[in-house]
C-alpha cells in the first residue's frame, strides 16, 4: 500500500499547546522499507501513530492508496487496521497471561490465518511454543511480538523501535529475521521504522529525518546493509 | 520518608474511595437515625402508661434494632471489603513506587503506615451521613410517631454516637488498611518493581491449540484475576440484597420510611455496579488496549474480556436475593418473637390492637 501524509499538524496540551508535528507531508511507497531517523522528542513516533491511526492529527490528511483515514470514525479505524496494519512496539505488549502461541494467535485468529506455525518457527520460537512472555528473554519476546504482527498478514508494517529495548547481539537479530525480509519481498508489504539509531538507518532502502517535528531529510539508499553488516 | 509516603497517595487516589465514603455515609445516616431515636425514645419509657403506647414503644425498639442491624451491618460489610479491594488494587497498579520506596530501605510499616489517609473516605461519608441524619432526624421523629401514641420526642444529641458512628468506623478502618497494606507489601522487592506476581497458579499448561485465541482470553482473563471475579460477583451480590432490602422495607415500613431505604439502596446498588464495571475495565485495560489497536472490535473485546464475568454475576445475585431475604426473615423472627400479636415477617412492622393496625416503622 502506498501511504501519503499530507500536512500534518498534530499538538499536545489544552492551555499551553506543544506542537509536536508541524506540517509533515511524505509519501511512502508501495513495498517499500522506510526509516524515519530522529532524536527523542524530534515527533517520530507520533507521526508513526498518526500513520497508522492510533493517534488523530489535528488538521491533515493520512491516505492509503486512495483512502483517508483521518475521516474515519473509531470502528472503521479499527477495521482498517484489522484488515491492513501489523506492528511492533519497543515495548512488546505481550499478553503476560497467554503463552507464545496464543499471543500469536492474537493477530493470527483476526484474520482465520491457519499457518501462524510456519511464522512462529520462522521466528525461532518452535520450542517456545507453550511458554509464558515472563519466561522469555527480550529479544525472544520481541520476536513474538513480530510473529504476532506478521501473522496478520498485514499489508503494511510499522516498528516503533523494535530494538530499542535490546542489546546488540538481540537487536542484530531482530534486524537480521530472514523471515521478515522474504516475506517483504514476497509479499511485497511496506515496512516503516522509527529508530534513533543512526545506524539501523543503514538497512533501509529510503530514510527520512525528523527534528523537532519537521522532515528535514529524506535520502534514497541505493545499497542497503544487512544487520550485520552496520554499526550499533 | 513522611514527604514520600505522601506524595505517593495522592489525593487523586482518594477520589476513587467515593464509593466506600456514599456507602458509610448511608450505613451512618441510617444508624444514626434508628440509634438517635432509640436512645431519645427509652428516655421517656416511663412516660408511657397505655397498652398501645407500651405496644408501639416495644415493636419501634425492636424493629429499629433490626434496621440498625441489617442495613448497618450489611453496609460496614460491603464498604470493608470495597476499601480492602481498593488498597489490594492500588498496591497491583503502583508495585513499582511501592518497590522503589523499599529497595530504599524503608520497612513495610513504614509503607503501609500512610495508608491510614485511606480511612479518611470512611471518616468524610460517616461524617455527612452523621450531619445528614441530625437534620432530617425532627421529620422522622413525626414520621415514627403519627399515630400519636408515644410521647412527643425532642431531637437530643449524644456525643457517644459520633464516637460509635464516626470515630470508632475510621479508626477501624483505618487500622484495617494499614494492616493489609502491611501484608501486600511482604512481596519481596524484585516483584513489585517488576510487577510480578507470586504463585504460578494462572499459567495453565494445558491450553488447548484448537481453542482460539479469544476463548483462551475469556478462560485466562477470569484465571488470572481472581480478585477480581469475586469483586464482580461481591458487587451483584450486593447489588440484588440491596435491592431486595429496599423492596422488603417497602412492605415493612411506612411509606416515608419504605421510599427512604428504597432510594438508600438503589444508590448503594447502582454505586456498587458501577464501580465494579469500571474496576472490571480498569483491569483489563492492557488487554483492551492492545486487542482494539490489532482491530479486534468493540464486541469482540467485551464478549472476550466482559463475558466471562456474566456467570459470576449472576450467581452473585441470586445469593445476594436469597440472602438478604432470609436474614431480613431471621432478624424480624428473632427480635419480634417474644412480641404478642405482630405478625410475622411481611408485616413485622405493623402490629393489631383494639381493631386497629398500627405501624412501627
Amino acid at each position: 500500500m502506498k501511504i501519503q501524509a499530507v500536512n500534518i499538524h498534530k499538538a499536545y496540551g489544552s492551555r499551553h499547546k506543544t506542537e509536536v508535528l508541524k506540517d509533515v507531508s511524505l509519501t511512502i511507497s508501495k513495498g517499500s522499507y522506510t526509516v524515519i531517523l530522529g532524536a527523542s522528542g524530534s515527533g517520530k513516533s507520533t507521526l508513526l501513530n498518526v500513520l497508522f491511526g492510533l493517534e488523530r492529527c489535528d488538521s491533515g490528511s493520512v491516505l492509503y492508496d486512495s483512502t483517508d483515514i483521518t475521516k474515519m470514525n473509531d470502528s472503521a479505524l479499527t477495521a482498517f487496521r484489522k484488515e491492513h496494519i501489523g506492528f511492533i512496539f519497543q515495548q512488546y505488549y505481550l499478553l503476560e497471561n497467554m503463552n507464545v502461541e496464543k499471543n500469536v494467535r492474537m493477530g493470527a485468529d483476526l484474520v482465520q490465518n491457519k499457518q501462524y506455525h510456519e511464522i512462529i518457527e520462522a521466528v525461532g520460537l518452535k520450542d517456545k511454543l507453550k511458554q509464558y512472555p515472563s519466561e522469555l528473554s527480550g529479544g525472544e519476546q520481541q520476536q513474538v511480538s513480530i510473529a504476532r504482527a506478521l501473522a496478520k498478514n498485514p499489508h503494511v508494517l510499522f516498528l516503533d523501535e523494535p530494538t530499542g529495548a535490546l542489546d546488540e547481539q538481540c537487536g542484530r537479530q531482530i534486524l537480521d529475521l530472514d523471515y521478515i525480509m522474504r516475506l517483504h519481498q514476497e509479499r511485497h508489504f511496506t515496512i516503516l521504522m522509527v529508530t534513533h539509531n543512526q545506524n539501523i538507518a543503514e538497512t533501509a532502502d529510503t530514510v527520512i529525518r525528523m527534528n523537532s517535528g519537521r522532515i528535514t531529510e529524506m535520502i534514497e539508499n541505493a545499497h542497503p546493509k544487512s544487520a550485520y553488516e552496520i554499526g550499533w | 520518608m513522611k514527604s514520600g509516603g505522601n506524595m505517593m497517595i495522592a489525593l487523586k487516589d482518594m477520589k476513587k474511595l467515593t464509593t466506600v465514603s456514599v456507602i458509610a455515609c448511608c450505613a451512618v445516616f441510617v444508624c444514626s437515625l434508628f440509634m438517635n431515636y432509640q436512645w431519645d425514645l427509652a428516655s421517656v419509657e416511663d412516660q408511657i402508661v397505655n397498652e398501645a403506647g407500651r405496644m408501639m414503644f416495644e415493636a419501634q425498639i425492636a424493629s429499629g434494632k433490626v434496621t440498625i442491624g441489617v442495613t448497618g451491618g450489611c453496609l460496614v460489610i460491603t464498604s470493608l471489603i470495597m476499601l480492602v479491594f481498593y488498597i489490594k488494587s492500588y498496591i497491583d497498579t503502583h508495585g513499582k513506587e511501592l518497590g522503589i520506596l523499599k529497595a530504599l530501605g524503608y520497612r513495610n510499616i513504614q509503607i503501609a503506615k500512610h495508608f491510614w489517609i485511606f480511612a479518611c473516605s470512611v471518616c468524610a461519608g460517616c461524617g455527612l451521613g452523621y450531619a445528614a441524619a441530625y437534620f432530617y432526624m425532627p421529620t422522622f421523629y413525626e414520621i415514627q410517631n403519627v399515630e400519636q401514641l408515644l410521647p412527643k420526642l425532642s431531637v437530643n444529641f449524644y456525643p457517644l454516637s459520633a464516637l460509635y458512628l464516626i470515630l470508632v468506623p475510621t479508626l477501624l478502618f483505618a487500622l484495617i488498611a494499614i494492616a493489609y497494606a502491611t501484608l501486600k507489601l511482604k512481596h519481596p522487592v524484585l516483584d513489585l518493581l517488576k510487577n510480578r506476581r507470586t504463585g504460578k497458579s494462572y499459567r495453565s499448561r494445558k491450553e488447548n491449540s484448537a481453542c482460539s485465541f479469544l476463548h483462551d482470553l475469556r478462560k485466562s482473563t477470569l484465571r488470572t484475576k481472581k480478585t477480581l471475579v469475586f469483586f464482580v460477583a461481591f458487587s451483584a451480590f450486593c447489588f440484588a440484597s440491596m435491592v431486595q432490602m429496599s423492596i422488603s422495607m417497602m412492605d415493612l415500613a411506612s411509606e416515608e420510611m419504605g421510599m427512604m431505604i428504597l432510594n438508600i439502596g438503589l444508590i448503594l446498588a447502582f454505586v456498587t455496579l458501577l464501580l465494579s464495571l469500571s474496576t472490571v475495565v480498569k483491569g483489563n485495560m492492557k488487554t483492551i488496549a492492545m486487542m482494539r489497536s490489532f482491530g479486534y472490535s468493540d464486541a469482540s473485546c467485551t464478549k472476550a474480556i466482559l463475558g466471562g464475568y456474566r456467570i459470576f454475576t449472576i450467581i452473585g445475585f441470586a445469593i445476594g436475593t436469597l440472602y438478604q431475604y432470609a436474614l431480613l426473615k431471621f432478624m424480624v423472627s428473632v427480635v419480634f418473637a417474644n412480641m404478642e400479636n405482630i405478625p410475622f415477617f411481611c408485616s413485622a412492622s405493623v402490629f393489631y390492637h383494639n381493631d386497629h393496625f398500627y405501624r412501627c416503622l
